[in-house]
């Protein structure tokens, strides 16, 4: 396992260096530079020329590299253009918020989507399953900021049962420690803050988790009922096992292998969710920030927020395959 | 008193029928053979014995009396505390009876605590003393070590291990050596004879092979469309097989003594052509020495100790 775990180690790393590359690339290959946004449309060559020399743009292309590298190890994609402030500290401001709903997504989806699969397989054909399997086509079917609008118009407008936006009522006190809000209410002992938080969450939750929720609905229950009919599964039976012991160590551990690869790919998929339904609810994550950089080609804030979201991705893999690993004997490969 | 009497069972699968009143018994410390070719219910007999058989869409009537109690009418849980402690079960593939994510001495461990209430450091002891016994070499490795890791052979060996593990009364093996290679299947054979003569225990075993059941069993029941055609002992099966299915299938055994070019006799049709057991015999639409008696109705099973259920057999014998 040990070695298992330190090969797939020494893949990251090179992901992650190819991916540096792709994206030095990429920019590179952006028509329109940098400099070209900075500076007013009337200005001089000489002038374009003197900002080219200032952002080391004249520079032979591997320095240029270089220098992207090792400013990316520090954390230092440069300033925002539409803000003027380092776009790590934009970053930093709102990533947790995404990270929270994300989170709070993945939950829901998780906690709700594995059990319902399970329930739906063993009562197969019937209301349940029917239920289950119906809708999840419909999660799935639902664009999330349209379900996201549908929430916040009959929750939170018409029945006022949930708040319409933000992430916190105002007035509220708040003391900051990791920045996800219901966390930080509890870990404070602010319990107000923390319900508060918590039902500001719920609606762009509900909607973020739909379509995650939904997959893992479908591949659970198709997971499950591939299961239940292994020998495997008659020999436990064979034995006189409870029905607990059954369903936990040899249906379910087999059934997790297909959910466990889902789960992963859709965690990155979350995100882009996440833009949408953050502007539904102004829940002031990455979302609108990273609207805004696009449309107004704030390259150093696209650049930080990929990187970021690209090294997220490489991680939650690696978490994904380690799993993999260690609910699957035959994955840990001896070379 | 038989350890397991077995009395008109009948499954059937939606409208499909699989056993047709299959009756047989089994004594204390005896093997039984069930033969048949594919699709004649030998399995289906076993699973439902064992009560493995699925609840939705399978009617399963008759009797299968354990020491006098109807295991078909105990409740779930009862039947499966019974199950695996009282009467345990030998499958055909043993690398998909396996679970591939669970360790092997975990496998054979939660039987132990599952009917012998073994846990923790004892329960281990016992899992490598089963291992031993089976005759699967450094047995404390291998209790660490998943089914990938081991041979066929070893596989079916922990299968048997799990088996035996609470001292079955009645072990059922259901093809234990059809996925293993011939030098393979004699020793598994040869484990199981050993293990049921030093034990006591009653096997059945559930084969194809006539050659199987030659070595190793004590009486034999011959089964075709999901009905016993011809029961004996063993020995007298092979001298004077009486029914013409019997006969067949004793024939078309290959056999070295005749010439190398001399063609197999295999039984014509195929176990599809039949009709029902109740207006005739099932297997007189394949049978050579067919007539019209055949087909007036249920044919009785004649006989006593070596009983058959054919209406012509005194010309065939």
């Amino acid at each position: 396992m040990l070695r298992y775990t330190v090969k797939r180690l020494l893949q990251l790393a090179v992901a992650l260096l190819g991916l540096t590359l792709l994206l030095f690339a990429w920019f590179k290959a952006l028509p329109g530079g940098p400099e070209n946004r900075m500076l007013p449309d009337n200005a001089t060559d000489q002038q374009r020329e003197a900002l080219r020399q200032a952002l080391g743009l004249d520079e032979p292309i591997w320095s240029q590299y270089g220098e992207f590298l090792s400013r990316l190890v520090h954390l230092d994609f440069g300033s925002s253009l539409s803000s003027g402030r380092p776009v790590a500290t934009e970053l930093a401001d709102r990533l947790p918020a995404t990270i929270e709903l994300s989170l709070a997504a993945m939950v829901i989806a998780i906690g709700i989507g594995i059990p319902l699969g399970y329930l739906a397989a063993r009562k197969r054909g019937s209301w349940l399953d029917f239920g289950a399997v119906s809708g999840s086509l419909v999660g799935i079917c639902i664009p999330v900021f349209f379900l996201a609008a549908m929430l916040k118009v009959v929750f939170a407008q018409e029945l006022a049962w949930l708040p319409t936006a933000f992430r916190l009522s105002p007035g509220l006190d708040y003391t900051e420690v990791t920045g996800l809000r219901v966390l930080d209410g509890i870990i404070t002992g602010e319990l107000d803050v923390a319900w508060d938080a918590f039902l500001h969450l719920v609606l762009p939750a509900i909607a973020l988790a739909s379509i995650p929720l939904a997959v893992i609905t479908r591949i659970t229950r198709a997971s499950v009922l591939e299961v239940v009919g292994e020998d495997y599964v008659r020999t436990a039976d064979a034995k006189g096992l409870k029905p607990q012991t059954i369903r936990g160590r040899h249906v379910m551990k087999n059934a997790m292998l297909p959910v466990v690869t889902v789960i992963g790919l859709l965690l990155g998929s979350l995100f882009s969710g996440a833009v949408l339904t953050e502007s539904v609810f102004a829940f002031g994550g990455v979302g609108s920030f990273i609207y805004q950089a696009t449309t107004e080609r704030d390259y150093p804030a696209l650049m930080g927020f990929i990187l970021i979201i690209a090294v997220f991705y490489v991680v939650l893999n690696l978490i994904v395959d380690l799993s993999y690993g260690f609910l699957d004997p035959r994955v840990r490969v001896r070379s | 008193m038989a350890l397991l009497e077995v009395e008109d069972l009948r499954v059937a699968f939606g409208g499909a029928t699989a056993v047709d009143g299959v009756d047989f018994h089994v004594d204390q410390g005896q093997v039984v053979g069930l033969v048949g070719e594919s699709g004649c219910g030998k399995s289906v007999t076993s699973l439902a014995v064992m009560g493995l058989l699925p609840r939705r869409g399978v009617t399963v009537t008759g009797k299968a009396r354990f020491e006098g109690v109807d295991l078909l009418s105990l409740p779930r849980s009862d039947m499966r505390r019974r199950r695996g402690s009282d009467l345990a079960m030998v499958f055909q593939d043993p690398l998909s009876s396996l679970n591939p994510v669970v360790k092997i001495g975990t496998q054979i461990t939660e039987v132990l605590e599952r009917h012998r209430g073994l846990r923790g450091d004892a329960a281990v002891k016992e899992a490598e003393q089963l291992l031993d016994r089976v005759g699967i070499p450094d047995p404390r490795r291998r209790l660490g070590e998943y089914p990938h890791q081991l041979s066929g052979g070893m596989r079916q060996r922990v299968l048997i291990a799990i088996a035996v593990a609470c001292a079955p009364r009645l072990l059922i093996a259901d093809e234990p050596t059809t996925a293993l290679d011939v030098t393979i299947q004699a020793q598994i054979l040869e484990l199981l004879k050993d293990l049921v003569d030093s034990e006591g225990t009653a096997l059945l075993m559930i084969t194809h092979d006539l050659g199987v059941v030659a070595g190793l069993c004590d009486e034999v029941n011959v089964l075709y469309s999901g009905r016993v055609v011809e029961s004996a002992p063993a020995r007298r099966l092979f001298a004077e097989p009486t029914h013409p299915y019997t006969v067949g299938l004793l024939n078309s055994i290959p056999r070295l003594d005749l010439p190398i070019h001399e063609p197999l006799k295999p039984i014509r049709g195929s176990i599809a052509d039949v009709i029902r057991w109740k207006d005739g015999c099932a297997f007189a639409p394949r049978c050579d020495r067919v007539t019209e008696e055949c087909v007036e109705g249920e044919p009785p099973l004649i006989g006593t100790a070596h009983a058959h259920r054919c209406v012509m057999a005194e010309e065939v014998a």
